[in-house]
């Protein structure tokens, strides 16, 4: 014994049904950040969902009369018709952000998911085989590695039309490699452990070892951190909007909105921030609930409760 | 004589496990009521099962007692000073006369950096008056005096080049280098194998004769103190429950805790009821023709150049239904090399592995599947073998669904059949790995074993990491589980008291190669290789031995694989040696009705010699 033990024997844990996953889940639930997140979280979807429909006003009807209305409680010309106020040609701000919302957050989640997958992939099986197929696979990461984002998005969408699978393709492959390096060296450390080859030995084929084995140890980990690029990619989705390559006006996005709203700053200063309110409250309450899920998964392996 | 004056008494000592903080927290005591004297040149030993608070009590004697441990009470006095209570400046001055070596010797010094430089600083950390030049000397002498071969070059080796039995010297020096009025040894030999941990003990005597050294050795196996020890101390659950001079202790022990641990000490020579050879007319299950496998490892200080380390070389022997077949060998003597080969994680460079008659590297597809479905591995490291986020349940699960089966309930309920049969209560079922012992965790190594229903298990040192009683209870599953479903167990073990107990025979391996076959009875009472002869005068036990090991083993480690001798690999280290075991190495030899050994002494005809042997090589 070099190590001296200190954690108390558990007195004889009693019979627990829960399987691993319901008791994480219930773990995170009891805690007020978790509820909080989820209620923010469900409002902004059901809002983002539904109201644009049930409302019945059009994102881009404009009303020239009414353009320039500030939100609700500012200044004296405010009305209720328009909670969050208008835009220079009298487009309603809550249901433009609304539907931006919407754009932001598919393209940011579905971004994620596209780099997610091939960087895991890649990485896993770079780790897994190590050798050439490890060689060929981290080259041709530095490969993707050398090229900066925003040129290759510019000189992509520039050359074809800006749609939304294009906009998706284009920022999930040019950010994945930075998944490929993590999940290698991950893979690399726990493919050497002995449960690995006490696999093997039961007969599992490889690819049942990387998908049922290492999977679930290595990747909920790396998709709590990549929740954090989910904010990254509609920020940059913003940005493609802003310099006017990212999905076209008329549909409302929270770049274009930006872009808009710029020129409108000293006059009218919602126009501009909204999107960005939208924004921090969503990301906001996506990262409450991924931490809480993480502090409660940590919790529940770490074998406190 | 007048009674010298104890170098360290210990009064009271009680050490508590605090748990929370301020005055809310939680104390649990590890040891308790803890006194004793240490006399000069005396060697103390402390022994108790893992638990025990060995460890503890050793870490207080040298005053390094961290959070969440604290010291409750009593004192530990040195130049009558408790130093216990001492400030820090005072205690560091106190440490050149104070060392200690632990249980893990690779990793107690940096990898980067010289051995020798970290004993010189280590030296002139505690005693800085000394210069570098004189300290540098020092620790060479000493490293001469712990017989390291060439300790002038070796000096300026990393610690990555030292072998283990080498690196716990290193370690020893280190600990003696500043002249110690006391050294602490927490379960030195514990890593070693058994014949480089005869050497250490060895060393450790001559210790306290040549520079007045007492050692206070502690350890988890009573045969190892009782070599050592001219005084033993029984721990139990924190407290001293019996303390006695080492031979009345083992022929008069006092308390039932003490006679608990003497009856589980298994015995070599004095227990005759081994298990006898089984019958080999049957189809052999396993066997191993010639098999050889060699890795490609980097040479050292070159940029690309290759060399070759043969693991494993022209190894043979079969392995019968219903038998146990040992494997035993000390590290680096290829036991695990040839695991990966039974067990077909790897194929051999040359010859063939037959299972049921089928050579194993053809197999694929179906038969694959059913190759690995009765040939099952149980492995070595119980915290590694596991993974550390899956539920016991589903581990037990996944190599069942790897075969095939679809059917949930069927699986729920063959699971908690098996779990139930290694002793695993159901109640673990969805919890995790993680608060299991290693008894525990070595049970689902079985558990996910045996859920195949295989005909075959090999265990690669499965109960090396386990304490005595856990390998006892272990072994009866083993015995109950080979009764209800007629298994064949391969033992790979380096532990020849398990081997004795358990095997019907027992195959020696050294460096690389099957050095002798033998059934049990033959190998522990009439060997025919030198080397299990060596192997047998190290085991450490308290019975009078048959084999002595000045007589048995010389001085020296096992040559490296990469550059073996030419001729009889033993030749380094076999007293027996003569001219042409330099020149030519020995072919196993038939010794007896089914016996081989590998040695030019080995006479062919000595026995009962079975006509038309065929060569088994």
């Amino acid at each position: 014994m070099t190590s001296i033990d200190t954690t108390l024997a558990p007195a004889a844990p009693a019979l627990r049904t829960a399987s691993l996953s319901r008791r994480i889940w219930k773990q995170a639930f009891a805690s007020f950040e978790f509820r909080l997140g989820l209620g923010v979280f469900l409002v902004l979807a059901l809002a983002a969902a539904f109201y644009p429909e049930i409302s019945g006003i059009d994102p881009t009807k404009m009303v020239v009369r009414d353009r320039l209305l500030p939100p609700m409680f500012f200044g004296d010309n405010w009305t209720i018709a328009h909670p969050l106020g208008t835009d220079q040609i009298g487009r309603d701000m809550l249901v433009r952000s609304l539907v931006g919302l919407r754009y932001s957050f598919l393209i940011g989640v579905s971004t994620v998911a596209v780099m997610l997958v091939i960087g895991c992939a890649l990485g896993m099986l770079a780790g897994y085989y190590g050798g050439k197929v490890d060689a060929v696979i981290m080259r041709l990461t530095d490969a993707q590695l050398s090229i900066p984002m925003i040129i290759l998005a510019i000189s992509v969408l520039g050359v074809s039309r800006p749609t939304i699978p294009a906009i998706i393709l284009v920022l999930g492959l040019s950010s994945w490699p930075t998944y490929a390096r993590v999940t290698r060296s991950v893979v690399m450390t726990e493919r050497k452990r002995e449960y690995v080859r006490a696999a093997q030995v039961m007969g599992a084929s490889n690819l049942r070892i990387m998908l049922r084995l290492l999977a679930p140890l290595i990747l909920p980990p790396i998709i709590f951190v990549s929740v954090l690029d989910v904010a990254r990619m509609m920020i940059f989705e913003s940005i493609l909007g802003f310099i006017g390559l990212g999905v076209q006006p008329p549909t409302p996005t929270f770049g274009n909105i930006i872009a808009d709203g710029r020129k409108y700053l000293l006059n009218a200063w919602w126009i501009a921030t909204l999107p960005g309110v939208f924004l921090g409250l969503t990301l906001t309450s996506i990262n409450l609930m991924g931490a809480t899920l993480e502090r409660a998964r940590n919790r529940v392996y770490g074998g406190v409760s | 004589m007048t009674e010298a004056k104890p170098v360290l008494s210990v009064r009271d000592l009680t050490v508590d496990l605090v748990l929370g903080d301020g005055p809310a927290a939680a104390r649990r005591p590890l040891i308790e009521a803890i006194s004793f004297d240490l006399k000069p040149r005396e060697i103390l030993g402390i022994i108790g099962a893992s638990g025990s608070g060995k460890t503890v009590l050793s870490r207080a004697l040298v005053n390094w007692i961290e959070p969440p441990l604290a010291i409750a009470g009593g004192s530990v006095t040195y130049k009558d000073r408790n130093i216990l209570t001492l400030p820090r400046g005072e205690m560091r001055a106190l440490r050149r006369e104070i060392a200690y070596v632990g249980a893990n010797p690779q990793g107690a010094l940096d990898p980067t950096l010289p051995v020798g430089r970290q004993i010189v600083e280590k030296l002139r950390a505690v005693a800085p008056e000394i210069d570098r030049k004189e300290a540098e000397e020092r620790a060479i002498a000493l490293l001469d005096a712990v017989r390291i071969p060439s300790a002038r070059s070796r000096f300026h080796e990393y610690p990555s080049q030292f072998s283990g039995g080498m690196m716990q010297r290193a370690l020893i020096v280190d600990a003696l280098v500043s002249n110690p009025a006391f050294l602490v040894a927490d379960n030195v030999t514990q890593p070693l194998d058994v014949t480089v941990a005869a050497q250490v003990l060895r060393l450790m005597r001559e210790l306290t004769v040549r520079f007045d050294t007492a050692v206070v050795f502690v350890s988890s196996s009573l045969p190892t103190v009782a070599e050592v020890a001219d005084t033993v101390l029984v721990l139990e659950g924190g407290r001293v429950v019996e303390r006695q001079a080492t031979k009345s202790l083992v022929s008069a022990p006092t308390h039932a805790y003490t006679r608990e641990l003497i009856g589980q000490i298994p015995q070599l020579w004095t227990d005759t009821s081994a298990p006898a050879a089984t019958a080999e007319d049957a189809e052999p299950v396993f066997s191993i023709r010639d098999a050889t496998r060699s890795y490609k490892v980097r040479k050292r200080g070159t940029f690309a150049a290759m060399s070759t380390v043969r693991a494993v070389r022209n190894v043979t022997f079969d392995v019968f239904p219903g038998e146990n077949f040992g494997v035993v060998g000390e590290s680096g003597c290829g036991k695990s090399t040839l695991m990966r080969l039974l067990s077909r994680l790897e194929l051999p460079d040359s010859g063939v592995v037959l299972a049921d008659g089928k050579d194993v590297a053809k197999l694929s597809g179906k038969e694959l599947m059913q190759f690995r479905k009765n040939f099952q591995l149980v492995l070595q490291d119980p915290f590694s073998s596991l993974p550390p986020r899956t539920a016991i349940g589903a581990i037990l699960e996944e190599p069942l669904r790897t075969h095939g089966e679809r059917n949930g309930k069927a699986i729920r309920e063959r699971v908690l059949t098996v779990m139930h049969e290694v002793g695993l209560p159901a109640s673990l079922y969805d919890e995790l790995p993680l608060g299991l012992s290693a008894g525990q965790r070595q049970r689902v190594n079985v558990a996910r074993a045996m859920v195949l229903a295989p005909k075959v298990l090999i265990m690669d040192e499965t109960l090396s990491s386990l304490d005595q009683t856990e390998q006892f209870k272990l072994l009866k599953i083993f015995e109950d589980l080979q009764a209800l479903h007629g298994l064949t167990y391969v033992f790979i073990s380096h532990d020849l008291a398990m081997v004795r107990r358990v095997c019907n025979r027992v195959a020696v391996m050294y460096l690389g190669e099957v050095v002798e076959i033998a059934g049990n009875e033959r190998l522990f009472f009439d060997p025919g290789h030198p080397y299990s002869r060596a192997l047998l005068s190290a085991v450490p036990t308290l019975e009078a031995r048959r084999y002595k090991p000045e007589d048995c083993l010389l001085e020296g480690e096992p040559p490296s694989p990469i550059d073996l001798p030419p001729g009889c690999s033993f030749a380094s280290r076999c007293p027996n040696v003569f001219d042409r075991c330099r020149v030519e190495s020995p072919a196993l030899t038939v010794r007896g009705r089914s016996d081989f050994a590998a040695c030019h002494l080995v006479d062919p005809h000595g026995e009962t010699a079975r006509e038309l042997v065929e060569e088994p090589a």
